[in-house]
């Protein structure tokens, strides 16, 4: 395309503030000015301007073009200024001709340039501009899928990704304002260093939106607390996986659930947060199930397992906030934890019977007779609360009654009581032995308003060392 | 080949950008290898003499054929190899269009976790290359001398001799 030097006229036919200033242009351009149209759509609609015909929108990105009308004035092949819109007073100056709008509004606004639409500047960026990424790029063949493609690759948790063009990458990228260079953390089990990008393009492939990114930077940078033991997390023979627990008022601006089906499937960003971190201890860290994940059975949890805290009810202290984050900021919560065992109760009515029923359900963690052997979260539902809630009982005195109600005598547990060999150490047998470490109950609330149905998660065993795996909560930073 | 899509790499880039091919038991003997005819015009003579020099190496060999080579295998086909094989030998493929086909076919009994060797004319030794790193996939591959159609049955029954060691090298 030329550039030659004049006035380049930026406009598309279906602005009004372009067809405002279209006489006008063609007038002048008849008198001899130079101006010409770059058109983004319909070149035809602007014969008398010499119309350029910009519907790939190079020239327009070349420019840098963010409304429409624009006119750019090149001399020697390179800009000397612009006016954006209808501004009377500043055309006159920019044309040099204090004459031309009579009888036109002093001022009108102009549209949105087409370059600007959703998707379209990412999309110019990769044609026209440097993407300016740093991973390797994969050719796919004209005659081959790329999302096969990512499967023949081992990309994948089994269910198809997304593929990471750099289109979509640079879009996943905007969503946060860390710089893609930069190292975030070094994934296990290999170790790998993993930066922004590769965030990105794993968010991608997972299915996350660009608004997800500060959440899944979060739960990666938490993942890889060396508390949280992510690697032996991983490499583990058990079930288990990383469950996050966002909180906070990110999770309602991305449309998080925390209701109905809560811990289920359905909702974009609690499935594709979970399985962005999922598929980047995958990729980045080789964590590949048969390698070096060596689950037995594993777990449906371990594709992806994100879900919200309910955080409707003013009388609930947030998970976050009982974890130490300010309330009103927004946090990720990783628990090491195995699929759900669900826990029914339709009859109890007070505090005291539902503390007493849920205990029962609580000892099975693991083992009956284990404890101090693993934590647990417990996914408490809206009517089970409300036995608590109208009886006045918070959060702190739930978790307190409950732990009580789980103190057992030790002769009941050890080692081969009950014709059972699996049990805790004889040596206890006389001592009153709590089920959980004083800190290893997480309780969170969610789900729907109806059904007495709540939830147990399970944790790692790896965290009957008390002191050297633990669940980490971590504030998330836009 | 023209790429209409590139994608990003989501791992460290420590591994090459082609997924390293499966490697079979050292030892093949009381193994069953799988002879995948990909249906070119005397293939079967080549196969015919490489499952005698096989079995004589205590290999025991079964017998499948494409219905045409300008396709890859049918599910069932693969299938069955996948299932009844510990090791596959596709052969033998003199053409553009068989080259590709038959790569895929390797590649997907790959996947499915039975490891083998493509044996192809040297003509189309590049194809075989294109068509690994499209796929990005490190396949094994072991060359006759083309072209193969003229040739004498005694000839072909020749390069089978010649190429079976590098060829059970390869599995």
């Amino acid at each position: 395309m030329s550039r030659a030097d004049g006035i380049l006229a930026f406009v598309k036919r279906e602005c009004e503030t372009c067809a405002l200033v279209h006489p006008l242009l063609a007038r002048l351009r008849a008198a001899g000015m130079p101006i010409r149209a770059v058109v983004q759509d319909e070149p035809g609609h602007f014969e008398d301007l010499a119309p350029l015909d910009d519907t790939a929108l190079e020239e327009t990105f070349r420019h840098d073009i963010e409304t429409v009308p624009t006119l750019v004035r090149v001399e020697a092949g390179i800009e000397t200024g612009r006016v954006v819109g209808w501004q009377r007073d500043e055309w006159r100056s920019f044309l040099g001709d204090d004459g031309i709008g009579e009888g036109m509004p002093a001022w009108q606004p102009g549209c949105g340039s087409k370059s600007r639409e959703p998707g379209v500047h990412e999309r110019l960026l990769v044609r026209y501009g440097d993407a300016g990424l740093a991973s390797r790029e994969i050719e796919v063949g004209e005659w081959d899928d790329p999302m096969e493609a990512c499967f023949e690759r081992g990309w994948t948790d089994g269910l198809p990704v997304v593929p990471p063009t750099d289109e979509r990458i640079l879009r996943m990228l905007a969503g946060t304002r860390r710089r893609p260079h930069e190292i975030v953390g070094r994934v296990p089990p290999n170790l790998a260093e993993c930066t922004v990008e590769k965030v990105a393009i794993n968010a991608v492939m997972a299915g996350c939106k660009p608004e997800y990114m500060p959440v899944v930077l979060a739960a990666l940078e938490a993942a890889l607390e060396p508390i949280f033991t992510m690697h032996g997390l991983l490499c583990t023979t058990c079930f288990s996986g990383p469950v996050i627990v966002v909180n906070g008022p990110i999770a309602k601006r991305i449309g998080m659930n925390w209701g109905i089906n809560a811990l289920g499937q359905g909702n974009r960003a609690n499935a594709t947060i979970g399985r962005a971190l999922q598929l980047i201890v995958r990729n980045v860290g080789g964590g590949v199930p048969g390698e070096l994940d060596r689950a037995t059975l594993g777990g449906p949890g371990k594709y992806t397992f994100c879900f919200a805290e309910d955080e409707t009810d003013p009388t609930w202290q947030p998970l976050s906030v009982a974890r130490g984050i300010a309330p009103g900021r927004s946090a990720v919560t990783l628990f090491q934890g195995d699929g759900i065992q669900g826990f029914i109760d339709q009859r109890s009515r007070t505090p005291e019977e539902i503390t007493r029923s849920l205990s029962m359900g609580l000892a099975a963690v693991g083992h009956p007779k284990l404890c101090q052997f693993t934590n647990a979260m417990l996914v408490l539902c809206a009517e089970h609360y409300a036995i608590y809630r109208n009886a006045g009982w918070d959060r702190a005195r739930i978790t307190k009654e409950l732990h009580a109600a789980l103190v057992r005598p030790g002769a009941d547990l050890v080692q081969g009581a009950k014709g059972v060999g699996e049990g805790i150490d004889p040596k206890r047998a006389d001592e009153a032995v709590p089920k959980f470490w004083e800190e290893g109950l997480l309780i969170v609330r969610a789900g729907g308003q109806a059904g007495l149905f709540s939830a147990i998660l399970a944790g790692w065993t790896g965290g009957r060392f008390r002191h050297e795996s633990q669940p980490v909560t971590r504030e998330i930073v836009e | 080949m023209n790429a209409v899509t590139k994608l990003r790499d989501p791992t460290p880039e420590a591994a090459a950008v082609q997924r390293a091919r499966k490697s079979a038991s050292a030892d093949l003997a009381g193994k069953t290898v799988g002879l995948l005819d990909i249906g070119k015009m005397r293939g079967s003579e080549y196969i015919d003499r490489l499952e005698v020099l096989l079995q004589a190496r205590g290999i025991r060999t079964r017998r499948y054929a494409k219905p045409t080579n300008t396709r890859t295998a049918p599910i069932p086909i693969l299938q069955a190899v996948a299932t009844e094989c510990d090791a596959v030998i596709i052969a033998l493929s003199d053409c553009g269009s068989c080259t590709s086909c038959s790569t895929h076919d390797l590649n997907d009994l790959d996947l499915r976790g039975t490891p083998g060797v493509s044996v192809l004319t040297t003509e189309f030794r590049d194809a075989f290359a294109n068509q690994c790193r499209a796929i990005g996939y490190a396949g094994a591959s072991v060359f006759v001398p083309h072209p193969m159609q003229n040739r004498t049955t005694a000839e072909l029954h020749a390069f089978a001799e010649a190429s079976v060691e590098e060829i059970l090298r390869g599995i």
